[in-house]
């Protein structure tokens, strides 16, 4: 096995300009694989944060509230109109994904901020919501619980500490991240029992905090489903609501990007397959060149295996290192990525998750394995071939 | 001993069939030397190549010391060409990327069960045996043509091979080098009983054998 290693790194030495390029194309498209490969499962991720911080598609609400349209559907406007809380669940609509409900209530006096500050309780089913929680940017190590609150961006105070609203006292849970929403950035948002329980100590008991009533509902399309199907699919089944689009279709944005995806992962694929391809044809070529050599190795007694070794070994060493400097140019590439785009998308409040360092090096360890393989694959077949010539043939440079 | 029976070789072409050996029998008691003869495209080589287990005949057999070395398994022939013949060809067939040394411990080297420091002391002698002493660690490319070929028949004795085959081992080598290669030739093969099989054209190399095989047209000529 040393001897072939030797052999083979003398061969690759001999030929310094074809294996460079050799190397270079290896490394390329290994390169390309692993960063496209990093930066796919990263942008994934960054997905899956980013659309549930997207918002809802639509907003249904009753008939007569005022509705405050946004580019991302978070909450619904405080209004003293009132909705079923099972309203959408009779009606068992297939456009529907899920739908989160929220209750709204504009106070006065309540102890937080300046004397005569309008503040918006907002009160969520923590099992069900999905537009308010994805922001959260810091949080207690724990669910939320009855007396916990939640602020909005726009109001301090630490994790843990006590806040008294009506009177009572409430636990600071967590804290929002900047969403844009103006009644998100200075709302304290609570669960329904923690807002239900405030109703005793207002001057007057609203509406939307009576038992099974709600302000209106956040809804996310179910796959497949437009907003048009489902809008009339609700004001069909549903009296009394109207139904509030957002301006951006989000789930035609999410449909779309997770095929792009896709798409760009079955380009690599076709890549890999390509450079395979190339690795084979390029070794059928070496093969052909060293006709003489292998047949005077056979001549002189080397066996089928050890002619098949040497060119696999061959071309694994260089496949192989042209996988390692792949990923070595992968890492150089995203590190300019993250100094660049990631920087500045974090600078907007675009999240970007870095895919976690374990799943990193299983990438770039596929890479350079899937790099070597090729290089296998791609010399064992001319090799496997020249093997079964005759040596004599092979030495006067037929088969 | 090496016989041969109703040895064959075709060949298919775009042009049909060609015959390059057809039927010949010999026999080659061990330790002489033989010398096949004949003209360019005769079938000579063609002869050595089915004799060194290099190419497998169309038709007939070779036996060397009673086994069939064309009824072997591959590893089993390949086994057979290491260790029981030594093969010098008519051209430069050395590895340039390795040393002198590196070159005439190859065979050992693919062979099995044998350490490295042992054969490369033996590969040394060899060279010095040949008067190379002095360029062990050369590459080929710094060596004559001559030289090279010196080299060659010392990496063809490396395993101690009951059969030595040359195939015009000096077509292409200066009169003075073509004495010096034809007298190691013959020393090994007078000196250590070495089966030594010549093919030539020339027919003044041919006269030092003790045995003359002439062909023509793929086949013996009485």
């Amino acid at each position: 096995m040393r001897l072939l290693a030797s052999l083979a790194l003398q061969n690759l030495g001999r030929r310094r300009a074809r294996s460079f390029l050799l190397i270079a194309a290896v490394a390329i498209g290994s390169g390309v694989v692993f960063t496209g490969a990093t930066l796919m499962r990263s942008i994934d991720d960054s997905m899956a944060v980013g659309f549930t911080r997207l918002g809802a598609d639509m907003m249904v609400a009753p008939e007569g509230a005022l509705t405050n349209i946004t580019a991302a559907l978070l909450t619904v406007e405080p209004t003293d109109l009132v909705l079923d809380a099972d309203v959408l669940a009779k009606a068992r609509l297939a456009s529907i994904a899920r739908a989160a409900p929220q209750k709204i209530v504009r106070v006065e006096h309540s102890g937080i901020g300046s004397h005569h500050e309008l503040v918006d309780l907002i009160g969520i089913d923590p099992a069900r919501d999905f537009t308010i929680q994805p922001w959260l940017r810091e949080k207690l190590n724990r669910e939320l619980r009855a007396g916990d609150v939640i602020l909005g961006v726009g109001r301090d105070a630490p994790l843990g500490s006590q806040l008294l609203i009506f009177g009572k006292s409430h636990v600071v849970y967590g804290k929002l991240g900047r969403t844009g929403v103006g009644t998100h950035e200075r709302g304290i948002f609570m669960s329904f029992a923690t807002l239900d329980a405030l109703a005793a100590s207002m001057p007057q008991r609203p509406a939307v905090l009576a038992p099974g009533k709600v302000s209106g509902f956040l809804v996310e399309l179910a796959p497949g489903a437009t907003a048009l199907q489902a809008r009339f699919a609700i004001l069909s089944a549903v009296r009394g609501v109207k139904v509030v689009t957002g301006e951006s279709s989000l789930s035609g944005i999410r449909q779309g990007l997770a095929a792009l995806l896709k798409g760009i992962l079955a380009l690599m694929m076709l890549m890999f397959a390509s450079m395979a391809v190339m690795v084979s044809v390029l070794f059928s070529a070496i093969v052909t060149e060293r006709r003489g050599e292998l047949g005077m190795l056979k001549a002189i007694g080397a066996r089928r295996s050890q002619i098949v070794g040497m060119m696999v070994v061959e071309a694994v060493i260089a496949t192989g290192v042209g996988g390692v400097l792949g990923v070595t140019l992968g890492i150089l590439v995203m590190r300019f990525y993250e100094r660049s785009l990631v920087y500045y998308l974090e600078n907007i409040g675009v999240p970007f998750v870095w895919l976690d360092l374990p799943r990193t090096v299983a990438f770039a360890a596929a890479a350079i394995g899937l790099a070597a393989a090729i290089g296998a694959l791609g010399a064992f077949y001319p090799a496997w071939r020249a093997s079964r010539r005759d040596a004599y043939d092979l030495v006067r440079g037929e088969g | 001993m090496l016989a041969c029976r109703q040895v064959s070789k075709s060949y298919r072409t775009e042009r049909g069939l060609v015959t390059a050996v057809a039927g010949i029998d010999l026999d080659v008691p061990a330790g002489r030397f033989t010398a096949i003869i004949g003209r360019s495209g005769s079938g000579k080589s063609t002869l050595m190549a089915m004799i060194g287990g290099l190419s497998r005949p169309s038709a007939g057999s070779v036996t060397v010391d009673g086994t069939d070395i064309w009824g072997l398994s591959d590893n089993a022939l390949a086994a057979f060409r290491n260790e029981k013949v030594g093969y010098v060809f008519q051209f430069a067939s050395l590895l340039p990327t390795l040393r002198l040394i590196d070159n005439v411990a190859l065979p050992a080297m693919l062979g099995r069960g044998q350490g490295a420091s042992g054969t490369y002391a033996r590969a040394a002698g060899l060279l010095e045996r040949l008067g190379l002493g002095a360029y062990l660690d050369a590459y080929p490319a710094e060596i004559s043509a001559g030289e090279q070929r010196r080299v060659a028949i010392a990496r063809a004795l490396i395993n101690d091979p009951s059969i030595l085959l040359a195939d015009e081992p000096t077509s292409d080598l200066d009169e003075q080098t073509e004495i010096e290669i034809m007298d190691v030739l013959r020393a090994v093969n007078r000196e250590v009983g070495t089966t030594l099989v010549l093919v030539t054209h020339n027919l003044a190399l041919a006269g030092q054998a003790q045995q003359i095989v002439h062909i023509a047209n793929g086949a013996l000529v009485a």
